[in-house]
């Protein structure tokens, strides 16, 4: 069975990429905002658009990978 | 593949978990990384004062005794690590009130070499940011303190290790009459406090209020001469 988030009997990759990414980059965040001296409005921004770069790339890498 | 896959989620859902749990503090994860300070915040270490439980590795951060090379020469050295708050004057004295925090070193070095003449207690209270207002000098609700004098051959300093509500203990390891050498260990404050050198108005400071200086390092003042 394959499907959006499913393919061969496991977890779509391109899925299965953007869950961990996005799990990764929520604790890389709280690491920077203890690190870093920055307003919180500020690092959301930035690590939102870091959040929507990488998951971009993502897609784009299984988009050119499946062509 | 799955089997894989659900392990790799499984340990990412572990972390977050921790993550969560420890909020607003940091996860273990990630604490090897972050500075003593943002390591165990302070309103963390004052929710453990409350409690009496303490995280293993705040103990063994606190407990930290770690050697100092002195430098060279006479000069006056640091007796604490921490933050010089102020080197005012009284009479013919001059009080360098050198404030610990939870996260400082709490060994205390001699400032000079010499021979130990009195060790001595005084106060009978304790108060929160003590010593900052030349509070260890009153007469009355005077914080609880320790107070070393050292005889020098260039001539004589005293310490006052001074606790505050947190840490009421005050170890002192050395006696009258001891010897000591510049730099060597004279006690500890168990818990962020204060420590006060006294010496000669006639010294040359060599720090100001704001700087940090650690025990048995840092060199605050030369030219002793007599107290």
């Amino acid at each position: 069975m394959n499907g959006l988030s499913w393919a061969s009997g496991h977890l779509d990759w391109g899925i299965f990429a953007l869950i961990v990414f996005t799990g990764l980059w929520w604790l890389l965040s709280d690491l920077v905002w203890r690190l870093k001296s920055v307003r919180i409005g500020r690092l959301a921004v930035t690590m939102s658009i870091g959040w929507v770069a990488g998951i971009g790339l993502i897609l784009l890498g299984f988009y050119l990978g499946n062509r | 593949m799955f089997i894989l896959q659900i392990f790799v989620l499984c340990l990412v859902a572990a972390a977050i978990a921790l993550w969560g749990l420890n909020f607003p503090y940091p996860s273990p994860l990630i604490r090897r990384w972050l500075p003593p300070r943002k390591r165990w915040p302070e309103a963390q270490i004052r929710a453990w004062l409350k409690d009496g439980k303490f995280q293993r590795t705040f103990l063994s951060h606190f407990y930290s005794d770690p050697e100092r090379v002195p430098p060279p020469g006479t000069s006056v050295l640091a007796a604490a690590d921490g933050l010089v708050t102020s080197a005012d004057m009284r009479g013919r004295i001059r009080y360098l009130v050198i404030a610990l925090s939870f996260w400082d070193m709490h060994v205390q070095r001699s400032p000079v070499a010499g021979k130990v003449v009195s060790v001595a207690s005084h106060g009978d209270d304790f108060m929160d940011g003590e010593g900052r207002e030349f509070a260890f000098l009153r007469e009355k609700a005077c914080p609880v303190q320790k107070r070393l004098v050292i005889q020098s051959d260039l001539g004589q300093v005293a310490v006052r290790l001074i606790t505050s509500v947190a840490a009421r203990r005050i170890e002192v390891w050395v006696q009258e009459g001891d010897r000591i050498e510049r730099g060597q260990r004279i006690g500890r404050i168990l818990l962020g406090s204060t420590v006060v050198v006294e010496l000669p108005v006639t010294v040359n400071l060599l720090v100001q209020a704001g700087e940090r200086v650690w025990a048995g390092q840092t060199a605050v003042a030369e030219g002793l001469t007599s107290l």
